[in-house]
């Protein structure tokens, strides 16, 4: 390890030690190793150790908050550049059209960038004359928010742009593409690619693109199709594409995000989450069809089957910490949970009655709903969301006491809308006839869907395994994708391989060695090791590599 | 059966401001809510209703407010999650009013309503704390009261039985009907309205009645009726500074076993 003990600016490169365990893994559980770290502050910072780091050919693992579930932020070895400490908002920008933008480093904690644009207060110090006019202008403005929202509030806006994340409200928002407007990408040598939504474009499939130290980099995009539905799985590329766009999604592979600039959007005058329980199944996927053709204010559709609230109901009858969760009702075999944004109250009940409508013809009913419009009666249906994902991982590590090799398994598939009934029938006879456990809840809306294999012995969760790669055949040949949100990160690289072939996958190696010639970055995630190091050896790309760089 | 559970506008924000120079609550314009611990008491009522419909027995639950007019918007929402009808006491002639003068206004209200056999009340108001509305008007009904109402155990057609907190301990009390009944907070959690409930609310009436319409005395209503005097209304403020405790692991450990001991 060349670089260890050295100062790099004021980011200092340590030996990663016992007390640094905590880095090795991320919230999909998967533990990784790694030889160094560092916590950089700056921009700058980041290039020192970046630049200290290529001479060697170092691996170098990115990490935002570590809540990622695709394994992207644990380390193949070599360092760890962790951002956490990269936590300012840097600026904020007003637009001729009245739009609001904020300018953030990578490692700023989404709840707290929620926090300060609620109460419209920043900590400004080193902001300039226009941030602080656009920030004036924004406290009689209506209030902003930044729509998109991964569940998991104490993800990074770095993390949330490295996997494209989405989550929910992403039905009406879509996923962090969207708001993402500008970023600042520091290379593998330390030099800086500064792009911005609408400024740098792909002729075709040829993209050229001129670093700040002014270096021409040519990226020969890959050849396939993107599926037709939310999509996370490996890099974003289409005809004519913004180059941002490459970046937004690409795990980590490509650079170090070093700043983002983030559209914001006014927050809706009227938010209503809605939970609307069935006892079938199947009439649950008739009224999401239903909904997703004749609500206009719906900004999320999610899904919770019956095995998750049965995990539910126990863990609120278990655990003190769950016991003021709300219980979903006896009869309840399963709920689809609706938020409608409106502009006005008088638009949320006209959405509320057709709701009501749709239900009863659906199989539902209006009856068996719960409307939550007050702040405590929306908090008390977030706590029941999030309590789900939660109470599962502790159930899964309960049941890892017992036998270490069990792990969560989470799928993360989508298929186009037409493909919705299929899917999910292709879930429930697989699951059965595997004789697994298992509990999905998601994003029904965009026929997306976490199925969570809850294995209870090693056995199961081999079996749990083959049955995803098989769902992952089986989703592609209905059009959809093999990760929608979470991103491809280690865990997925086998299933990327079966969405787009060997081929395709080569094709995207390639693209990253033009970014990252030593394949440093993000070892791992996307692809396998071995696929890098034999197309750099083949030479397909690297000219520069061997020859010391930087 | 006929159940009135009395429903007091509160500010949403749990943290209760005080102006320290007009000595009164500030409200910073945050959106107002029915009062926790009423909430539950709703809830009760509800769950009566539902348990007295099994046995085939129709009940009344009946919301009473006294409050500005906005509360109307409170009450149609207690409508939404089940309660039966909904009476608002809004008048200027009410402003000001201590417990003594609001109790005589909820009187009226309740007379308005038709004299129930079971009258709910949360145990106190998060803003104003006083917890004596409930008892006030159990003396102003002539009626029995049971305070900090935790779980209500069962209710028969002339008598309710209930486990309530008290200085001691928690007794379990059983009261003659008619009474009133303060409730805590934990006794239930008030359910969320449903579609169905929110549509129905929406077309159904909230009355609303003045402080004549209801015969209330206008001596003993708003200011004028109100002997509650605040001189001064404050903060406490903190008793001592705090203490350090520094230096390594074992010195910090002792100097804590001595500042318990001094305290113990
Ligand atoms: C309970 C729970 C629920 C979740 N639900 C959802 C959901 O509904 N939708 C959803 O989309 N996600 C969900 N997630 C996943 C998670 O919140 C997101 O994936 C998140 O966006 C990752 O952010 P992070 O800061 O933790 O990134 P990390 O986990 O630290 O990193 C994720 C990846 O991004 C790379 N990376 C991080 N920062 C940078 C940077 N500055 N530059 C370049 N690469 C970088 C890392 O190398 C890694 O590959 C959930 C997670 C949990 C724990």
């Amino acid at each position: 390890m060349a670089a260890i003990d050295k100062h790099a600016g004021s980011a200092r490169i340590v030996p990663l030690t016992r007390e640094h365990d905590d880095y090795l893994h991320d919230e999909s559980r998967s533990h990784g190793e790694a030889e160094s770290i560092s916590f950089p502050t700056t921009e700058g910072e980041i290039r020192a150790v970046l630049r200290a780091l290529h001479a060697a050919g170092t691996p170098v693992t990115v990490q935002g908050a570590r809540t990622g579930l695709a394994a992207g932020a644990v380390p193949h070895g070599g360092h760890v550049l962790n951002l956490s400490r990269m936590n300012r908002v840097l600026g904020m920008r007003r637009d001729d059209a009245g739009a609001y933008f904020a300018r953030v480093q990578p490692g700023v904690i989404l709840s707290e960038l929620r926090k300060n644009l609620h109460a419209r207060s920043f900590a400004t110090e080193g902001w300039d004359d226009a941030s602080l006019q656009a920030l004036r202008a924004l406290a009689d403005a209506p209030e902003q928010i930044f729509p998109t929202d991964p569940t998991e509030a104490s993800a990074c806006l770095g993390g949330m742009a490295a996997c494209n994340a989405s989550g929910a409200r992403s039905y009406a928002h879509g996923a962090m593409r969207q708001h993402v407007n500008a970023l600042r990408l520091v290379l593998a040598t330390g030099d800086v690619l500064a792009l911005r939504r609408g400024e740098q474009r792909a002729c075709g499939r040829h993209l050229t693109l001129v670093t700040e130290g002014g270096t021409t980099l040519e990226v020969e995009l890959p050849a396939y199709e993107m599926p037709a539905c939310k999509n996370a799985s490996g890099y974003f590329v289409e005809d004519d594409m913004d180059a941002i766009d490459l970046v937004i999604g690409s795990d980590g592979t490509l650079g170090v995000i070093s700043e983002l600039e983030l559209a914001l959007v006014p927050a809706p005058a009227v938010t209503w989450d809605v939970s609307c329980f069935f006892t079938v199944e199947h009439d649950a996927l008739d009224a999401t069809v239903a909904m997703r053709h004749e609500l206009g204010c719906a900004a999320a559709i999610e899904y919770f089957d019956g095995a998750a609230l049965d995990v539910l109901r126990r863990q609120r009858a278990e655990s003190t910490a769950f016991s003021s969760l709300v219980e979903p009702p006896a009869d309840a075999a399963c709920c689809v949970y609706v938020e409608l944004q409106c502009a006005s109250e008088d638009e949320a009940l006209a959405e509320l009655a057709r709701l009501g409508a749709l239900l009863e013809r659906a199989g539902g009913s209006a009856e068996h709903t719960w409307v939550a419009r007050t702040e405590l009666d929306r908090e008390a249906l977030t706590f029941f969301r999030h309590a789900v994902p939660e109470s599962v991982n502790m159930l899964i590590d309960e049941r890892r006491r017992i036998d270490p090799a069990i792990t969560k398994l989470g799928s993360d598939m989508a298929v186009p809308n037409e493909r919705l009934h299929e899917v999910m029938d292709l879930y429930r006879t697989t699951i059965s006839e595997a004789g697994l456990e298992a509990a999905a809840w998601g994003h029904i809306g965009n026929n997306h869907l976490h199925v969570n294999i809850l294995p209870r012995s090693a056995a199961e969760y081999a079996a749990g395994k083959e049955l995803f790669a098989r769902w992952a055949r089986a989703v592609t040949d209905m059009g959809g994708a093999v990760s929608a949100e979470h991103g491809v990160g280690k865990l997925k690289r086998d299933f990327l391989e079966i969405m787009y072939g060997y081929q395709a996958l080569a094709e995207m190696a390639r693209v990253k060695l033009v970014f990252d010639p030593r394949g440093q970055l993000g070892r791992g995630n996307l692809f396998d090791e071995e696929l890098l190091d034999s197309l750099r050896q083949a030479g397909a790309l690297d000219g520069d590599a061997e020859k010391g760089g930087a | 059966m006929h159940i009135v559970v009395c429903v007091k506008a509160v500010p949403a924000s749990t943290e209760v401001k005080m102006d320290p120079v007009t000595n009164t609550i500030v409200r910073d314009g945050g959106d107002a809510v029915v009062n926790p611990f009423d909430a539950s008491a709703l809830e009760l009522a509800l769950r009566l209703r539902e348990e007295r419909r099994a046995a085939g027995e129709d009940v009344r639950v009946s919301v009473l407010s006294m409050g500005i007019p906005a509360t109307e918007r409170l009450l149609r929402d207690c409508i939404a999650r089940g309660a039966t009808d909904a009476l608002l006491l809004s008048d200027r002639a009410f402003a000001g009013a201590d417990t003594l003068a609001t109790t005589h206004a909820l009187t009226c209200g309740m007379c308005e309503l038709g004299m129930p056999d079971l009258v709910l009340c949360g145990k106190m108001a998060v803003d104003g704390d006083t917890a004596q509305i409930g008892p006030e008007l159990a003396g102003a009904l002539d009626m029995a009261c049971v305070a900090d109402v935790r779980t209500l155990m069962a209710c028969a057609n002339d008598a309710v039985t209930v486990r309530a907190g008290g200085d001691a301990g928690v007794s379990l009390v059983e009261a003659t009907l008619p009474c009133v009944l303060t409730v805590a907070k934990e006794a239930a959690t008030l359910r969320m309205p449903s579609i169905a409930g929110v549509l129905a609310a929406e077309h159904a009436t909230v009355d609303v009645r003045g402080a004549a319409e209801v015969g209330a005395d206008a001596a003993r209503i708003g200011l004028a009726g109100s002997p509650t005097q605040v001189v001064r209304s404050f903060v406490p403020e903190q008793q001592a500074a705090g203490v350090e405790v520094s230096g390594d692991a074992i010195g910090q450990a002792r100097q804590l076993v001595r500042i318990i001991g001094e305290v113990a």
